[in-house]
């Protein structure tokens, strides 16, 4: 890292006319801000006023419906799409103004790709040339991400996880502070998935800043810190994944089996929750904390045989939070 | 300049390059077949005494022997720019076509240095097919003049003069090639528009100069250095030839094209959502 860490701070007014101040905390943070982020095409707004902050040293999941404008708000963080109109920095910079970006942040985006007829290892070595690292960088990073048997294969003989790996390594190359990664587990088989999970917990652990798009909600439960959620182009909720799940405390659903469904359910009744029988034979109430459900069972003295306590997950805090929020527009 | 290396390591990692080269060789022998028999041509009309008055100059002086080396020294322009042109849209439109604008965009965020890089690769490839053709006129035009019975001239600064023009057509038409290139991002769009466009469009440019010449008014015939072949046709002969405009148009004329394309698609680009 060759760039002089200043701590220069920015200083912007937001909309309510209210100055504010943004900029590197601490010494060495790199930190991803974006702010009233925003991108008409020609009738949608595919990012409308959005604005979220990930931290460093922590993996940070983008969430959010098809079309919700992950692809878009990732592209205008590094330059590849002009926003309408907002900011979005990385440490403080636009991505334009960093000095040797691919030394500070590493992408892997969707609808990126190799010359079919270029083998990786040329692949990568080209953009060594560009950004002037040494050619060696290239089957470091081919070593890196278990490539190096088909170095010298053509892309076009790829398999989708093999493409898929070649990206994670091109975004290797310049060793970055800061890692964008839109959809990576696509097309990686479970061992590729365990690996990437590792990898980027590691490199979270080292400092680094990880910002990965995603849909396999139980695999961001896995690997997430933190969470932003968008729909339709604006900000959901954003936050550590724990505080998110903990919102939803009263989401939380109750496996109960009884031989007598009705009569539980009357005994229950007085508390209001919500009650659906499973094709199991078994209940799912949501409402009321297993302690409550147990104590009201006992007191009318209905039988159990389970009562299982089941923690919101993120797949269900998801669909709730993002619930009749346009779709796909 | 390390953009340029690795447009140079694209180039030279995948086959278009070979593939380009293998279409040269023979084009290059077509042309020199073909220049060597209107060569002949042109001799026997300019001993013949049926051409009409007004035609028989040009044809005289078309017939020199300085002119005829100055052709036959530049075998392969027509096609071989056309070449250098296709290439250098290919640079551009492979990016899209393979879907590694993001990543060479990512790699360097100022895309008129890319645009740069490809401009100047493109100008080195220009240069290296003008240096294939032009080493092996020199080495096959040779026996094509004796068989014609006109001196080799290799000492005449005006085949040398029509050889280094020649260079500048190259270089100028790899230009235009990248410059399309980014204004008309499908590869197969692009090869397609640019070649027909350029055998099409100088036949057919012709053509209508050739009636507004004859229908509307003379003057028009002067204009038709406009059409970029015509123009870097012009900037190869031996001597002026009369009544056409002198060879330094030619040349400013091919510079405004290459000016025009490859600032507007330097513009274009850097506006261009990648997505
Ligand atoms: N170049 C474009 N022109 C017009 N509309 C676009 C363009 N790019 C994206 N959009 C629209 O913007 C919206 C957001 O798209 P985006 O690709 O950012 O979504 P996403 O969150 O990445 O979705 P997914 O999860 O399916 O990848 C979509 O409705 C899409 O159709
Ligand atoms: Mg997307």
């Amino acid at each position: 890292m060759d760039r002089p860490r200043s701590a220069t701070l920015i200083t912007r007014t937001s909309p309510k006319g209210v100055s504010v101040t943004v900029g590197q905390t601490s010494p060495g943070s790199e930190e991803i801000v974006v702010r009233n982020l925003t991108k008409h095409y020609k009738q949608l707004r595919a990012v409308d006023d959005l604005s979220f902050t990930v931290r460093s040293g922590r993996v940070t999941g983008f969430l959010g419906p098809n079309g919700a404008g992950k692809t878009t708000t990732l592209r205008m963080l590094l330059n590849l799409v002009t926003p309408t109109s907002g900011t979005a920095t990385i440490g403080g910079q636009r991505y334009l103004e960093l000095d040797q970006p691919i030394r500070h942040v590493g992408a892997v985006l969707e609808a990126s790709s190799a010359h079919r007829g270029r083998t990786g290892v040329n692949h990568l070595r080209v953009i060594c040339a560009a950004a002037g690292l040494p050619r060696e960088r290239a089957d470091e990073a081919l070593a890196l991400v278990g490539l190096t048997p088909a170095a010298k294969r053509k892309f076009k003989g790829y398999s989708l996880g093999m493409k898929q790996r070649l990206g994670i390594a091109a975004a290797m190359l310049g060793d970055p502070r800061v890692l964008i990664l839109d959809e990576p587990a696509n097309g990686l088989d479970p061992e590729g998935i365990r690996w990437m999970r590792d990898l980027l917990k590691a490199l979270a652990a080292e400092g680094r800043t990880i910002l990965v798009s995603s849909h396999l909600l139980s695999e961001m439960q896995q690997l997430a810190d933190d969470v932003v959620i968008v729909a339709a182009g604006k900000l959901v909720r954003q936050g550590p994944v724990d505080e998110v799940l903990g919102s939803m405390g009263a989401a939380v659903q109750v496996r109960v089996r009884t031989p007598d469904p009705a009569k539980l359910t009357t005994a229950l009744a007085a508390f209001q929750p919500s009650i659906t029988p499973l094709p199991d034979g078994a209940l799912l109430v949501t409402g009321m904390e297993t302690a409550a459900i147990g104590h009201a069972a006992f007191t009318a003295s209905v039988e159990l045989h389970e009562l299982t306590g089941e923690r919101a997950d993120l797949e269900q805090v998801f669909l709730q939070l993002t619930a009749g929020k346009a779709g796909i527009r | 300049m390390n953009l340029v290396r690795s447009e140079l390591t694209k180039l030279r990692t995948t086959s278009t390059w070979w593939v380009f080269t293998l279409i040269m060789i023979p084009l290059w022998a077509l042309a020199v077949l073909y220049n060597w028999g209107s060569s002949y041509a042109t001799q026997q009309a300019s001993t013949a005494s049926d051409v009409p008055a007004d035609q028989a100059e040009v044809v005289q002086v078309a017939g020199e022997a300085i002119n005829v080396a100055t052709t036959l020294y530049t075998s392969g322009q027509f096609l071989g720019v056309l070449l250098v042109m296709l290439l250098g849209a290919i640079i551009v439109t492979n990016e899209f076509f393979h879907q590694t604008a993001t990543t060479t965009f990512l790699v360097s965020p100022h895309r008129e240095r890319v645009i740069l890089a490809k401009l100047i690769t493109a100008v080195l490839v220009g240069l290296l097919f003008w240096l294939v053709t032009t080493v092996l006129n020199l080495i096959a035009v040779p026996f094509v003049l004796d068989a014609l019975n006109v001196p080799v001239q290799l000492g005449e600064a005006g085949v040398w003069r029509a050889v280094g023009l020649n260079a500048l057509a190259f270089a100028l038409w790899a230009i235009v090639g990248v410059g399309a290139g980014v204004l008309i991002r499908s590869q197969l769009g692009a090869t397609l528009t640019l070649s027909l466009g350029y055998v099409i469009g100088t036949m057919g440019a012709s053509l209508v100069f050739f009636l507004l010449a004859e229908y509307v008014a003379e003057w028009f015939e002067k204009l038709q250095v406009l059409v970029p072949t015509t123009a870097s046709a012009l900037m190869i002969s031996g001597t002026e030839l009369p009544g056409n405009p002198p060879r330094w148009v030619g040349a400013a004329v091919l510079i405004g094209y290459a000016l025009v394309t490859g600032l507007l698609g330097t513009a274009i680009m850097k506006r261009r959502d990648i997505s």
